[in-house]
């Protein structure tokens, strides 16, 4: 038996419960931010400098209002915590690979400013804060944010970028043969699927977009309701067209389900609620580009589905254990 | 006869609890392998007058007094319960002393005498200990000095007396130890899983039932074996003795869960478990009644588990009532470098104490010593709607926008996310990954929802 321990006051009081998860909100956020890596690689590797200068120009304008935003609100810095990486960049992955360094820079100001802090910070804001950017800069760059798509080949590659069209946007000005071929004939699936297409940048490679989100999946970070919600609307809505495989495997879907759709702040909380938001999504979306005015309608289809949050969480609560009669 | 039936879910899904992936583990390897061990008189102990709901026990013994173990040495009053020596001794002070959860209170020192100054009360068997009347068991059981030793330390006696117009039909001996790290009650019931059930038959002979129901976690099946071995060996006399095994998970051994794990009941919220027609009792209260009626044995010890990394040597000690915390640590080893913290009861429930100089009291069944920084202190973040507070809540309420209401400044506006039923078992606020202090956040929504029905009563009265 040892020496009486000295009292040894004070220990720490603080209140329960004692024991933590060790799971912190910035490790989710570095966690999502690790997940959209191999796509954003892919992105680069294929669509070459020009798109790494608008990913880090998103991200450096992400970062940097943030970090501006906090000190003039007198807030503590949170610009560690990762959330503002994962907009910058999850815009930037939405971006045509040929947009200007500084107008991605332009959209990760106002996809912070006026997408999050103006509502008070990380977990305040109503709309997902990338797709502000997103829609900013669509109203500000239209020319760019519609022509700006280039040839995939490989960074090496001597050849100064090849500006061309998108599937969809071929499908919409003239038809399904000519986006078929576009993306190499009735075969083109696969080159979908791995990402030779024009695009923007981190939307092309849908199996490195999924490799990111079965990380998240794993990890117990997201769950399926609402990206399965988003294929099963897109999929009833484009069942009209003729050509629903091609909706499902292009455009932003497959990012937009897995990582914009699953965003905590801008999602409902209950598994219920996350599907329908899902199916939201994907209706709208197949709605715009089907019969509205625009190619591709995931960013809008996104930015109306969040508006619909905060009824869907009113919608879809958690089943309450309660006892019959119970006063209330 | 009419109960409270579930409505709305199915008995699966209460058995289960939170569905989250992610909820505090068990973490009872250092101790659930370590039988009982006795810690030698100590030198002094602190006797508070209080150490139960109800009012403080008056003193019957002056400065300088020499008194034996197992003698009374504060008469109960009003709804309060007696307090008697745990060692001989002489009386050093009666004065404010530390207190683990009022801070500060009037309690008797005692200061350790020898064997041959004064030797400890002999507790002889009454042998008609079971054919005695209802009363004599409440007024032995209150004389004993006994309350809820799980933790709650309500006087015993006055939860058996039912309120008029109760009915109770099963009595649940609550063996679910779920608090993290603790084995105090897995341990006692391995070793005296016969005092435990002849302590559940006085018990249900008391309130009235013939069934018995006790729950134990399925991470201690064997604690469940020995109590069905027991519950065979003593004659049966009409009563339906039962030993279910309910999902190891925390918090199963809420009192609230695991009457709906046995019973199927929900209890309503702000309602004791008589509301359903339950009585429930901890299986250490259940040992400590026996010990009461049997030999007219007052509580003098009771068994604490002293864990966690901030202690040397983790163990399971059966200590007189009174030990100082310190006493208890250097009995285990003393501290370890890193402890930072100490906890009272387990770590989801229990309280952090800011010294070792405080006695252990009747409704302490834990004492965890911690390392590391400690919850909040860098602070929290905001609610980002993960949603994970809403897995984790047993009871399916909704931490989060209780939470972001609070914040907010309306806190009233709360109850329809179910402020007023939790019952801050800390599932929530041990899986927020902003670290929200949600189980505070609660407690102020649950007492501005009170203010205001008092408010209102008022009014319409």
């Amino acid at each position: 038996m040892s020496e009486a321990p000295a009292p040894r006051p004070p220990f720490v009081v603080t209140p329960g419960p004692h024991l933590r998860t060790s799971e912190s909100t910035a490790a989710i956020m570095w966690w999502v931010n690790a997940a959209l890596m191999p796509t954003t690689a892919w992105g680069v590797w294929v669509f070459g400098p020009p798109a790494l200068e608008v990913i880090l120009g998103a991200v450096a304008g992400a970062v940097g209002s943030e970090a501006l935003a906090n000190r003039l609100m007198k807030q503590r810095l949170t610009v560690k915590d990762g959330s503002a990486v994962c907009t910058g960049l999850l815009l930037a992955l939405t971006l045509p690979p040929l947009v200007p360094w500084w107008a991605a820079l332009i959209g990760g100001v106002f996809a912070i400013l006026l997408g999050k802090m103006i509502f008070g910070g990380l977990g305040y804001n109503l709309f997902n804060p990338a797709m502000i950017g997103r829609a900013f800069m669509m109203a500000s760059f239209p020319v760019v944010m519609t022509i700006g798509w280039s040839i995939p080949r490989a960074w090496y590659s001597r050849l100064e970028a090849i500006t061309t069209a998108t599937p969809l946007g071929v499908m919409r000005e003239h038809d399904l043969q000519a986006a078929l071929h576009l993306i190499g004939g009735p075969e083109g699936w696969f080159r979908l699927l791995i990402g030779l297409r024009p695009g923007s940048i981190g939307e092309v490679s849908v199996i490195l977009i999924l490799l990111g989100a079965l990380v998240l999946l794993a990890r117990g970070i997201i769950r399926l309701y609402a990206p399965v919600g988003v294929f099963v609307g897109l999929a009833i809505m484009t069942s009209f067209s003729g050509a629903a495989w091609l909706h499902l495997l292009s455009g932003g879907v497959w990012l937009a389900a897995f990582f914009m759709a699953t965003d905590y702040v801008t999602s409902p909380v209950t598994r219920p609620g996350q599907f329908v938001f899902g199916v939201l999504i994907g209706l709208l979306t197949g709605l715009i580009r089907l019969w509205g005015g625009y190619p591709e309608g995931i960013c809008f289809a996104i930015l109306m589905a969040n508006a619909m949050v905060p009824a869907l969480d009113m919608w879809f609560r958690p089943r309450r254990v309660q006892a019959a009669g119970a006063p209330s | 006869m009419t109960h409270t039936e579930t409505h709305g879910v199915r008995l699966f899904d209460l058995l289960t609890l939170g569905r989250g992936p992610d909820h505090p583990g068990p973490r009872k390897e250092a101790t659930a392998g370590r039988p009982i061990e006795d810690l030698p008189p100590p030198a002094e102990v602190v006797l508070p007058l209080v150490q139960h709901l109800g009012d403080p026990a008056v003193p019957v013994v002056k400065k300088g007094d020499v008194v034996r173990r197992g003698q009374k040495i504060a008469e109960a009053a009003g709804s309060g319960v007696p307090l008697h020596a745990s060692i001989n001794g002489k009386v050093r002070s009666i004065d404010k002393q530390a207190h683990p959860t009022l801070v500060q209170a009037q309690a008797i020192v005692l200061a350790r005498v020898a064997e041959a100054e004064a030797a400890g009360l002999e507790f002889p068997e009454d042998p008609d200990w079971r054919a005695l009347e209802r009363e004599e068991l409440l007024a032995r059981i209150r004389e004993a000095g006994i309350v809820g030793l799980g933790g709650a330390a309500f006087p015993t006696y006055r939860k058996l007396r039912l309120p008029p117009g109760v009915t109770v039909d099963t009595l649940i001996i609550n063996g679910a130890e779920c608090e993290p790290y603790l084995t105090s009650d897995y341990r006692l019931m391995l070793a005296e899983a016969r005092a435990i059930v002849e302590g559940a038959r006085l018990l249900a002979r008391i309130v009235g039932v013939r069934r018995v129901l006790f729950g134990v976690e399925s991470d201690k099946r064997d604690a469940a074996a020995a109590l069905e071995a027991a519950a065979k060996e003593v004659t049966a006399d009409g009563l339906d003795l039962q030993v279910r095994v309910v999902p190891a998970r925390y918090p199963q051994g809420a009192e609230k869960q695991l009457v709906t794990a046995l019973t199927g009941r929900v209890i309503p919220p702000r309602s004791l478990p008589y509301a359903v027609h339950v009585v429930v009792q901890n299986v250490a209260t259940a040992a400590a009644v026996h010990d009461a009626v049997r030999y007219r044995r007052p509580l003098l010890d009771r068994v604490v588990t002293v864990t966690g990394p901030g202690v040397a040597q983790p163990r399971n000690v059966r200590a007189p009532i009174g030990t100082l915390l310190a006493d208890l640590v250097r009995f285990c080893g003393g501290l370890t470098g890193g402890a930072t913290r100490v906890i009272s009861g387990g770590p989801m429930m229990g309280r952090a104490l800011p010294r070792l100089d405080v006695p252990l009291v009747k409704g302490m069944n834990g004492l965890v010593l911690l390392t590391g920084r400690g919850p909040f202190e860098e602070g929290y973040g905001p609610c980002i709607q993960c949603g994970r507070c809403l897995d984790a809540c047993p009871l399916g309420l909704e931490p989060n926008q209780v939470s972001i209401r609070v914040e907010a400044g309306h806190a009233t506006e709360s109850a329809e996310f179910g402020a007023v039923e939790c019952y801050e078992c800390g599932a929530c606020a041990y899986v927020c990954p902003s670290q929200r202090p949600l189980v505070q956040f609660l407690q102020v929504a649950k007492s501005a929802l009170r203010k205001q029905r008092e408010n209102l009563a008022a009014v319409t009265r």
